[in-house]
């Protein structure tokens, strides 16, 4: 094979493609392009959010999504930016980066696995203020970065009070993705709602090791119920396969991030949703009037039923679940509020009989953000590091 | 698809001219048709294709720190590209680039995790970077003795070795290697600040590229200039001949496999080491299947290849900008990839005829 | 029920999304060409077929769309392949990533809305069978459809001329041609209908098991289906034992959890792959094998 030829034509065809990308790039010039638009927009604050997954997920992104769109429209001194699908990795500090090249002042970075790659653009970045959301920082914070969260485990809780008082079978199944401390937080919180209202109710595990694999999901929830679970949740990106199963087998459903009633009517017991507006606002205020470093955003910010400020929020109630029991819930929920309360509140055991709170004791949420234990009630196991 | 009628067309129209010379045309043709047919797409999208290609260039290549990302990325893709250009030039078909950077990442973190704190930054960055390599050699050298002794198919062994090493990955961080201060989130430990590849003059770029840059050079001279790349073109044209003029087929098989897959440990390593400094579950997300396409676009010649994984590195990023400047989807980018990738496969035939 | 013919029941019905697409690659390889467009084909299915079924009701109309998108995606790899002379991997994954940038931009608006998925028949008389009864006998019109699959696709490869020509053309298409026989035209066509099937599965997946769309949803169970011929040695029979197996190893890490047993989900997931592994070095030398000629040699042939 006469490899200098081959290389030759290689080269003409390199060339070829840089002149073909070369015109498209030196006629938009002329037209003036779409980059200029950076100086046009200085009577606005740039806002920007980045998002893992698609913005119209129906679930954690499109929350995000909504709010982010809620934030422009009640303010408007605001121009907001959106990126989503940004995986975990490094892409996400390009992200970053072309926002500020867009004159992004303040960027909200939704994912998790953005931390560590938020915290370092901060520190590089002094100017632009970095907003990592679901993160817990541990060390200093500087002047420009925080993290937000939200007492997720609350609602869930309320939701397994609904679980724990129509489930006949005193069998309750949830379905997850993977074994970190905020699933753990809501498993433990789903087992001691439902176990307020049903001492012998008890919630049985499956993980699917993927945060949206719908074969799984079916899979999980066909096994919960051939184990004899009539009321299934979860803890997934995406929640309609399992709402599907249970709707399929005539059994209850409590849902996760975002109210799904509309999907199975009957089934739908409950469910949280989420309602970041309130604190994309009040954060975006704070950094855009200059406040933000010393603020309580400037510092790892957990919303919560106490301070009536937890983003994630009880979802309706289906038609399935008696008032007497709503009352009941709705109570519980108010309980909460009242200052000092916590889901955490002892005496709690965990399923080896160790105690995880002792009596009239409460988890901080440092605590709580790194628990390993499953209460007792739970049956199924973690896999142990 | 009716742009297959086009090229055959303009080959009659271009007989007279040298078969090198058409084939150039055909092809430069084909990237303007792929180039086109996106301007389409997107335009159904509702963005302007001008303003998209203005975008694409601008938000990767002509503003310094985005450049500074392309390269970063492209140095684990350009690698892992590599590594199925080696392998390539034998005749062989290593699909596991994916697998074999994964691994080069688990490598690198356990032992900069292990030692990194407690010795100099610059073994540990060697001892990464070694360890990175070997396991990556490792992993191509299992479907390079399922090849070579039992008859395996090294394409599909490969591909399915992709799986398994994402499978250990997440063992590893969701358990043993956990990071106790991690919130339980799936992540080890992060790499001590010193262990990790230092950045260069107040750049985003670390050693690690210029590592890269020096291992391509090396991975020319072997292929171009060296006996052992000779003898793997030979045993890639035709086993058969290799093996009767004495060739220990065996043997420059194993080789190329697993130089290959040292290729990719070590861009998965670098990429841990001075970029990502903790291993996550996402980190190399899909690289390795890139990489397989660039060192098709490049044409396993070295030079070329790299050069495809940069482009793919900056398509990539260009989601980004389309996103921001444009109103796309940012999974658009993947259709820009296959269409680029399209144009050397829908022109196969012609290549044939002019070499 | 007990959690064995729980784990076999999930099998089964999970199974056959594996199944569908592992016939179609199975027809495809039998004729030479690897297409590990698989997953892409998986993709324009699921979401060809949902997005019809929303628009017209017409579950039918659904798996037909399906099924077009999968054979679009087979067409393509065929003329890249096969009629363009490209490189069967790269082509594979370039229509891979394709699917998932299209299917992602289109799929999107669809996201977060259901249908309600193909509901279980049981066959009269054959589902009161013990144990093989609820396991083979309660289940959708897709899995039966599954069970004449394997059946017709075994007939017409050791039976039938149209069978003797694919095959012939798996193992030396020049004497195919040599003879009259049209190769290309034989792999154009299994191509094109095994993409077909790996469509079905796509469609057997989002409307038939679980209802929903979601980006992505195929998780690669594309490249599961590859995995399944490699380890059923390109035989349609150990095809569907295959799948099931894989089935049931997926069935099964859901019924053990469930009953409060601790597994490794990492070891198990890896498990079809290392068992693919296995069976790959053990047969492959040994003619125990059917693996086409053609296949090999385009395998082995990539590069300069």
């Amino acid at each position: 094979m006469p490899i200098s030829r081959n290389r030759r034509v290689a080269g003409v065809l390199a060339l070829a493609l840089v002149a073909a990308v070369a015109t498209a790039c030196s006629s938009s010039g002329g037209s003036g392009g779409s980059g200029s638009s950076g100086s046009s927009s200085t009577a606005k604050q740039t806002v920007g959010f980045i998002m893992v997954g698609s913005n119209s997920d129906y679930g954690y992104n499109e929350a995000v999504y909504a709010a982010s769109q809620k934030l422009a429209k009640d303010d408007p001194s605001v121009k907001v930016i959106t990126a989503d699908n940004i995986p975990e990795n490094n892409a996400v500090t390009q992200t970053m980066q072309s926002m500020v090249d867009k004159g992004a002042k303040v960027i909200f970075a939704t994912s998790y696995g953005y931390y560590a790659y938020a915290q370092k653009f901060a520190a590089a970045h002094p100017k632009v203020i970095v907003l990592h959301q679901g993160g817990f920082n541990t060390g200093k914070f500087t002047a420009n970065f925080g993290t937000y969260w939200g007492q997720a485990f609350e609602p869930v809780s309320l939701g397994g009070m609904a679980a724990g008082g129509l489930t006949k079978t005193n069998k309750l199944g949830f379905v997850y993705a993977f074994p970190i401390s905020q699933t753990i937080a809501n498993i433990d919180a789903f087992e001691l709602g439902a176990q307020s209202v049903n001492p012998a109710a008890k919630t049985y595990l499956v993980n699917t090791s993927n945060w949206c694999d719908p074969l799984k999901q079916k899979e999980a929830a066909a096994a919960l119920i051939g184990e004899g679970a009539d009321v299934l949740t979860q803890h997934q990106d995406c929640q309609a396969t399992v709402i599907q199963a249970a709707k399929a087998a005539g059994k209850y459903v409590v849902g996760y991030h975002y109210d799904a009633e509309s999907l199975d009517p009957s089934g739908w017991l409950t469910g949280s949703a989420w309602d970041w507006a309130p604190i994309y606002e009040a954060i975006t205020k704070v950094a855009l009037d200059g406040t933000f470093a010393g603020s309580k955003y400037n510092a790892n910010f957990v919303g919560s039923f106490q301070d009536n400020d937890n983003p994630l929020t009880l979802a309706s109630f289906g038609k399935s679940v008696p008032t007497s029991l709503q009352s009941k819930i709705t109570a519980e929920e108010t309980a909460l509020k009242k200052p000092g309360a916590s889901v955490f509140t002892g005496p709690i055991t965990c399923q080896d009989g160790t105690t995880l709170v002792a009596a009239g004791k409460t988890m901080t949420y440092a605590q709580i953000n790194a628990i390993s234990c499953l209460v007792k009630g739970v049956v199924g196991t973690l896999p142990k590091s | 698809m009716t742009a297959a009628g086009v090229p055959g067309r303009l080959s009659a129209v271009t007989d007279r001219l040298g078969d090198r010379t058409r084939f150039g045309l055909i092809v430069s043709l084909g990237y303007v048709v792929s180039l086109v047919v996106f301007g389409v797409f997107v335009a159904f999208k509702g963005a302007g294709a001008i303003s998209v290609y203005h975008t694409i260039i601008s938000s990767t290549l002509l503003n310094s720190d985005a450049l500074q990302q392309t390269v970063l990325r492209a140095v684990p893709i350009g690698l892992a590209a590599l590594a199925v250009t080696i392998p390539a030039r034998a005749g062989l078909v290593n699909v596991g680039g994916e697998g074999q950077l994964i691994m080069g990442a688990v490598a690198a973190t356990g032992v900069g995790v292990a030692v990194g704190p407690h010795v100099p930054g610059f073994v540990s960055w060697i001892a990464m970077c070694l360890a990175g390599a070997g396991l990556g050699a490792v992993w191509g050298a299992l479907p390079g003795v399922l090849r070579t002794w039992l008859g395996a198919s090294e394409a599909v062994t490969t591909l399915l070795l992709n799986f398994v090493a994402n499978d250990i990955m997440l063992y590893l961080i969701y358990q043993v290697w956990k990071d106790p201060n991690g919130s339980g989130q799936p992540q080890s430990r992060p790499l001590a600040h010193h262990a990790q590849l230092p950045k260069m003059f107040g750049s985003q770029l670390n050693i690690g590229v210029l590592i890269a840059v020096a291992v391509v050079a090396l991975t020319w001279y072997l292929l171009t200039r060296t006996s052992w790349g000779f003898q793997l073109r030979v045993v890639g044209g035709n086993v058969e001949a290799a093996r009767r003029s004495g060739l220990k087929v065996k043997t420059l098989l194993l080789s190329s496999m697993m130089a290959g897959g040292a290729l990719a440990g070590l861009g998965g390593a670098i990429n841990l080491a001075g970029v990502e400094t903790q291993l996550r579950p996402d980190i190399t997300l899909s690289f390795g299947y890139v990489a397989f396409l660039a060192s098709f676009l490049g044409r396993q010649k070295p030079i070329l290849v790299v050069g495809s994984a940069v482009l793919f590195s900056a398509v990539a990023l260009s989601g980004n900008g389309l996103q921001l400047n444009d109103g796309l989807d940012g999974t658009i980018v993947d259709v820009l990839l296959a269409l680029i990738v399209a144009v050397p496969l829908i022109v196969a035939k012609y290549r044939k005829r002019a070499s | 029920m007990n959690g064995i013919e729980q784990t076999l029941i999930g099998g089964v019905s999970g199974g056959t999304s594996i199944l569908l697409p592992a016939l179609g690659e199975l027809i495809s390889e039998r004729a030479g060409v690897i297409n590990l467009g698989t997953e892409g084909a998986m993709l324009a299915g699921a979401l060809g077929s949902y997005a019809m079924t929303q628009s017209s009701g017409n579950i039918w109309l659904g798996i037909a769309a399906g099924i077009a998108g999968g054979a679009l995606v087979g067409l393509a790899h065929a003329w890249l392949t096969v009629r363009r002379g490209g490189d069967q991997i790269a082509s594979g994954l370039l229509l891979w990533f394709l699917a998932l940038g299209v299917t992602s931009v289109y799929g999107t608006s669809y996201v977060g809305t259901v249908i309600t998925p193909l509901s279980n028949i049981a066959i009269p008389g054959l589902h009161n069978i013990p144990w093989a009864g609820p396991i083979l006998f309660d289940q959708d019109i897709l899995v039966y459809a599954s069970y004449f699959l394997v059946g017709i696709i075994w007939f017409v490869f050791y039976r039938t001329r149209v069978g003797l020509t694919l095959r012939a053309t798996g193992e030396r298409p020049e004497v195919v041609a040599a003879t009259g026989g049209k190769p290309q035209l034989v792999q154009i066509a299994a191509i094109t209908i095994g993409a077909g099937l790996g469509g079905l599965g796509g469609a057997q997946l989002s409307i038939g098991y679980v209802g929903n769309w979601f980006n992505d949803m195929t998780s690669g169970y594309g490249f599961v289906a590859v995995a399944v011929v490699l380890f059923a040695a390109w035989r349609p029979v150990r095809v569907l034992a295959g799948a099931y197996l894989f089935g049931i190893v997926l069935a099964a890490a859901s019924v053990l959890q469930a009953h409060g047993v601790s597994i490794n989900q990492y070891l198990l997931d890896a498990m079809p792959y290392l068992a693919t592994l296995i069976v790959l070095a053990l047969f492959a030398r040994r003619g125990r094998s059917d693996t086409p000629e053609a296949l090999t040699r385009s395998l082995s042939r990539s590069g300069t």
